[in-house]
C-alpha cells in the first residue's frame, strides 16, 4: 500500500456504539461517539473516536443517523493524564464534516510569482464550535480535549490548506503563547512534527522550532523575523510559520485576578510567510518595549494577575500608540493612507477607543474587531483581528497592525495586500466569518465552560 | 490424529467473586477436584501447563510458575500461557510428541479484586490504537453487531427480532446456570430484562448482553491414549484442535462482522478429528456478549452467515434445552455459558472443556444432555481477545 497521510483525509463513519461508561483514562470526557472510520473507499479502517459533541444525560442516539457521514480527522489530546506527566495526543479523533469543521483537500501548487518583498503567503484561524454567552460578548471555549497546542495545529495546517505551500519547505516555526500547558517543552516541536514542516529525515523535521513568550504579542514579535529570514538568501529557508495560540488563561471569577474571566477566549491563528505567491507584502515595523508589570503570571501559579485600571493608560493605550504613530511617521503614512487598522483586543473598548485617538474611522476598524465573537485569545488576538481583515481586504490594500503584549510591548507593521489574496481566498472554508457566524455552535453555560477550559 | 490425547479427569471451582481467596487457593481448589477424580498423586505429573491473563496484575505474580511449584510441591517443567486454549494446545503437543505421558492443565484468574481498574487491564486485549481512540472492552461487540445489521440489510420487524434473539441467548444461558452448581449467576433472567439494560444505557447491547468479571480456577489432567486406560474406563480423547490468529486491530480486518479465527480453527480441527459438524452433539462457545455467541455459530457452520439468529428466535420461542438449527439438535452452553457460569479469563476455557467432558462421560447430573441418542462428540471454541485467537477442540469418546 502507498503512504497515506490520514490527517488531512476524509473519512466515513462506517459504524459507531455510544460509550458511556470510559475506561479509566477517559471518564472525563463523559459520553462519547466510537466507531469505525474508513478511508479511501473502505480500504484503511481505523478506530475512532468522535470529539466536539457534549455529553447529554440518557441521551438517545439513533446511530444510523451517524453512520455513512463524512469525518474530519481532528488533532487532539488522548486521554487525561496526571499534571507531572507527558500529555497524549492523538489524530483518531473526529467531526462530521458536514458541521462545524468541514473537510479541505491539502493541495499542495507551484508558486506562480516571486515578489520583491516579503510577505503573508497564506494563514488560518482556528477556534472551536464552543461559545459562552454573555450579554453581548460571546467567547470561545476549548472543547474538553483541546488546548494551545492543538489549536495551534488546526491553526498550522489551515495555514498551509490556504497557502498550499509544501510543508516540507516551512523551515523555522515560532509558536507564541501564554497557555502552553508545560512549562519546559515546546509547542512549536509538536506541531512540526505534526505538520511536517521541513524535509522529514530519520523520524525528524528538518525545521527549526521554538516558542515565544511575551504575553499578547508572543507571535507579532515575531514577524519580523520571519520575514527577515525568508529574505535573506544564505537561511536556506523559502517559508517561516508564526503561530499565536492561547487557551486564554483567567482564574474562576470570585478568585483575585476573576475579572479576567469575562473576557478569556480560545483560538490561534498561523501566518506562513515567504516570497512566492505573497498575499500581502511587509512594508515595515517599528517595535516598543518597556518595563511594566499590568499583567503576569508567577511560574507554578494557574492563573495570571492582572493590574486593573493600570492595564489601560500607561500599559496598552501607551504602547499601541507609540508603535502605529512610530510606524506611520517612518513610512510616512497618513490615516487616510491605510484601509484597515488592526489593533490588539483584549476587550470591545480598547481596540475602539486607541483606533478613534488615532483618528482611524469606523470602517477602517470594524473589520478587525472579532473580541466579542471570540473573547481575548490573547496570542491569538491581534492575529484573529489581521485575518478578519484578509479575508475581506482587496489588492492593493494597506493594513496597520499593532499588538501589545503585558510587560509590556507592541509591533507594528505596515502590510499590503496583492492580487493573489483573490486568487487564495477560495482556498479557505473555515475563514474567521464562517467561525464566527457558523449554524453549529454550540453555546455552553457557566460550569460547562470552566470545566471544558481546564480541560482533561 | 496418530496419538490421542486423553482426558482422564476435570475439575474447577465455582466462578464468581473470591475474594476471600487467594488465586493459590483457588487453583489447588481444581486441581484436587481433578485429581480425586482420577486418584492421581501429584508427584506423577510429569509437567504442567497454566493459564492466566491478568495475576501479574492482578496479584503481583510474574512468575506464575515458581507459584505452581510451590502449590504442587513439583520442579517439573512448568510453562504458562494466556487462555486454557493455549495451555492446553502446549499440553496435547507435547503428549503427542511422546515427551510427556501425564501433565496438569490449570487455568486461573481472579479479576473482582481490581473491580474499578479491571476494565482497563482488559484493554490490553486490544490494539493500543482502540484504546487511544477510546474503546472499551464492550465497543467492539457494539461495533460488530452494528456492522451485522448493516451487512445483512437487518432492518424494521426482522432488526427487532434479533434484538429479541440476543436477548434470548442470555436467557438461555442464565437458565442452563441454574442447574450449574458452579456457576456464577444461578437465576433466570427475562428478555424484558434484557432490553431494558440496552434501553438505559442508551446503546445496542447492555449489561445483560455481556459475561461478568469472575473469580474462579479449572483443571483437567491430560495423559497419553495408553496411559489413559490405567485411570479410567472413560477416558475423553481429544479427537481434533486447532487454533489461528487474526490481527489484533478488529477495524482493520477484511470482516467486520466475523471471527475468521474461529472458522479456521474450526475447520482444520474437524478435519484433524475426522468428524462433521453433524457429529457435533453438545458445544460450548464463547459468549462473551451474545453477540458472540450468535456469530460463533455461523463461524463454526452451524448457521449460513446472518442467520443464526433466525434460528435462535424460533428455538427460543418455546425453549426445549437446544438450538433447533435446520432439523438438527444442537446443544449449546450447557454450563449456562460465560454469560452466566461466568469468566475467569485464564479459568474460562478450562470450564468450557469441563463442561463437554462431563456431558459425553454422563456426569452432568441435572443439566445432562438428553438426546435420544448416546453422546459421543462435542467441541469448544475460545477465543483470545476480541476474535484475535481462536482454539476450537474437537472432544469426543470412543
Amino acid at each position: 500500500m502507498t503512504h497515506t497521510d490520514l490527517f488531512y483525509e476524509k473519512g466515513k463513519l462506517e459504524v459507531c456504539t455510544l460509550i458511556n461508561e470510559p475506561t479509566n483514562k477517559f471518564t472525563k470526557l463523559g459520553s462519547y461517539i466510537y466507531g469505525i472510520i474508513s478511508f479511501h473507499d473502505g480500504k484503511i479502517r481505523v478506530p475512532g473516536r468522535i470529539t466536539d459533541r457534549m455529553a447529554t444525560c440518557n441521551e438517545a442516539v439513533d446511530f444510523s443517523t451517524l453512520e455513512g457521514r463524512g469525518v474530519v480527522p481532528r488533532f487532539r489530546r488522548r486521554y487525561s493524564v496526571d499534571k507531572s506527566d507527558v500529555i497524549p495526543t492523538i489524530s483518531l479523533a473526529f467531526t462530521f464534516a458536514d458541521e462545524y469543521y468541514p473537510h479541505q483537500e491539502y493541495v499542495i501548487a507551484k508558486p506562480k510569482k516571486e515578489y520583491d518583498s516579503p510577505g503573508i503567503v497564506g494563514y488560518g484561524v482556528y477556534t472551536s464550535r464552543f461559545r459562552i454567552k454573555e450579554g453581548n460578548i460571546e467567547r470561545s471555549v476549548p472543547f474538553i480535549d483541546e488546548d494551545s497546542i492543538t489549536a495551534a495545529v488546526e491553526a498550522g495546517k489551515l495555514a498551509l490548506i490556504h497557502s498550499r505551500v509544501n510543508s516540507a519547505l516551512v523551515g523555522k516555526i515560532y509558536v507564541g503563547s501564554e497557555s502552553n500547558p508545560y512549562a519546559v517543552k515546546p509547542i512549536a516541536s509538536k506541531v512540526a512534527q505534526v505538520l511536517k514542516l521541513g524535509e522529514e529525515e530519520d523520524d525528524m523535521q528538518s525545521v527549526d522550532a521554538v516558542d515565544t513568550e511575551f504575553a499578547c504579542k508572543a507571535a507579532t514579535s515575531v514577524f519580523k523575523d520571519a520575514t527577515a529570514l525568508v529574505e535573506y538568501s544564505k537561511s536556506n529557508i523559502k517559508y517561516a510559520m508564526v503561530i499565536g495560540s492561547d487557551n486564554s488563561q483567567a482564574a474562576p471569577r470570585d478568585c483575585p485576578g476573576g475579572e479576567l474571566d469575562l473576557f478569556v477566549g480560545y483560538g490561534a491563528a498561523a501566518f506562513l510567510f515567504g516570497k512566492n505567491d505573497v498575499i500581502a507584502e511587509v512594508e515595515g515595523w517599528y517595535s516598543c518595549t518597556s518595563d511594566t508589570p499590568d499583567f503576569w503570571r508567577r511560574d507554578g501559579e494557574p492563573h495570571p494577575m492582572h493590574g486593573g485600571r493600570y492595564t489601560g493608560d500607561p500599559a496598552y493605550f501607551k504602547h499601541v500608540r507609540k508603535s502605529a504613530k512610530k510606524l506611520m511617521e517612518r513610512l510616512k503614512l497618513q490615516v487616510g493612507d491605510i484601509d484597515y487598522f488592526v489593533a490588539h483586543q483584549p476587550n470591545v473598548q480598547f481596540p475602539v477607543r486607541i483606533a478613534k485617538e488615532l483618528g482611524f474611522r469606523e470602517e477602517q476598524y470594524t473589520p478587525m474587531l472579532k473580541v466579542a465573537k471570540f473573547g481575548n485569545t490573547y496570542s491569538g488576538a491581534s492575529l484573529v483581528g489581521l485575518a478578519a481583515v484578509l479575508d475581506v481586504a482587496k489588492p492593493d490594500d494597506r493594513i496597520l497592525v499593532a499588538s501589545y503584549g503585558s510587560g509590556a510591548g507592541s509591533d507594528a507593521y505596515s502590510l499590503v495586500t496583492t492580487s493573489q489574496i483573490m486568487d487564495k481566498r477560495k482556498n479557505q472554508k473555515l475563514t474567521v466569518k464562517y467561525q464566527a457566524e457558523n449554524p453549529f455552535l454550540e453555546y455552553v453555560d457557566y460550569t460547562t465552560y470552566r470545566r471544558l477550559k481546564i480541560g482533561m | 490424529m496418530k496419538v490421542r490425547p486423553a482426558i482422564i479427569a476435570v475439575g474447577r471451582t465455582r466462578f464468581g467473586e473470591h475474594y476471600e481467596k487467594e488465586p493459590e487457593k483457588l487453583i489447588e481448589e481444581a486441581w484436587l477436584r481433578a485429581s480425586a477424580e482420577a486418584d492421581i498423586e501429584r508427584k506423577s505429573l510429569e509437567a504442567c501447563y497454566l493459564s492466566d491473563y491478568f495475576l501479574p496484575i492482578t496479584n503481583k505474580f510474574g512468575l506464575e510458575e515458581g507459584f505452581l511449584s510451590e502449590l504442587t510441591e513439583l520442579h517439573a517443567p512448568m510453562e504458562v500461557t494466556r487462555s486454557f486454549g493455549s495451555a492446553l494446545s502446549n499440553a496435547c503437543n507435547a503428549i503427542q510428541a511422546g515427551r510427556y505421558s501425564l501433565v496438569l492443565v490449570g487455568g486461573i484468574e481472579k479479576m473482582t479484586d481490581r473491580w474499578d481498574k479491571i476494565r482497563d487491564d482488559l484493554m490490553l486485549l486490544e490494539d493500543p490504537w482502540s484504546f487511544y481512540a477510546g474503546c472499551t472492552p464492550e465497543a467492539n461487540h457494539e461495533l460488530m453487531l452494528r456492522a451485522y445489521i448493516k451487512k445483512y440489510g437487518i432492518t424494521g420487524e426482522k432488526l427487532e427480532k434479533l434484538n429479541v434473539a440476543l436477548a434470548q441467548v442470555s436467557v438461555k444461558n442464565h437458565l442452563h446456570a441454574t442447574k450449574n452448581q458452579c456457576a456464577q449467576y444461578q437465576r433466570k433472567i427475562t428478555v424484558d430484562q434484557v432490553l431494558s439494560a440496552r434501553k438505559e444505557a442508551g446503546k445496542p447491547l447492555g449489561l445483560y448482553d455481556y459475561a461478568p468479571i469472575s473469580d474462579g480456577a479449572a483443571a483437567l489432567i491430560l495423559t497419553s491414549e495408553e496411559m489413559a486406560k490405567k485411570y479410567t474406563d472413560k477416558p475423553v480423547y481429544v479427537l481434533g484442535s486447532s487454533s489461528a490468529t487474526d490481527y489484533l486491530t478488529y477495524p482493520a480486518r477484511d470482516d467486520m462482522t466475523h471471527f475468521v479465527v474461529s472458522r479456521i480453527a474450526m475447520k482444520n480441527a474437524l478435519s484433524m478429528a475426522g468428524k462433521s459438524l453433524t457429529d457435533m452433539q453438545v458445544v460450548e462457545l464463547y459468549d462473551q456478549s451474545t453477540v458472540m455467541e450468535m456469530v460463533s455459530l455461523e463461524d463454526l457452520g452451524f448457521c449460513e452467515p446472518g442467520k443464526a439468529w433466525e434460528s435462535v428466535y424460533k428455538s427460543c420461542q418455546d425453549y426445549k434445552g437446544y438450538y433447533e438449527i435446520g432439523r438438527k439438535k444442537l446443544f449449546v452452553n450447557m454450563n449456562g455459558g460465560l454469560k452466566a457460569d461466568g469468566n475467569p479469563l485464564g479459568a474460562t476455557g478450562g470450564a468450557q472443556v469441563f463442561e463437554v467432558v462431563k456431558q459425553l462421560k454422563g456426569e452432568a447430573g441435572e443439566r445432562q444432555v438428553k438426546n435420544g441418542e448416546e453422546l459421543k462428540c462435542g467441541c469448544v471454541l475460545e477465543l483470545e481477545g476480541f476474535g484475535t485467537k481462536g482454539y476450537v477442540y474437537v472432544l469426543g469418546r470412543d
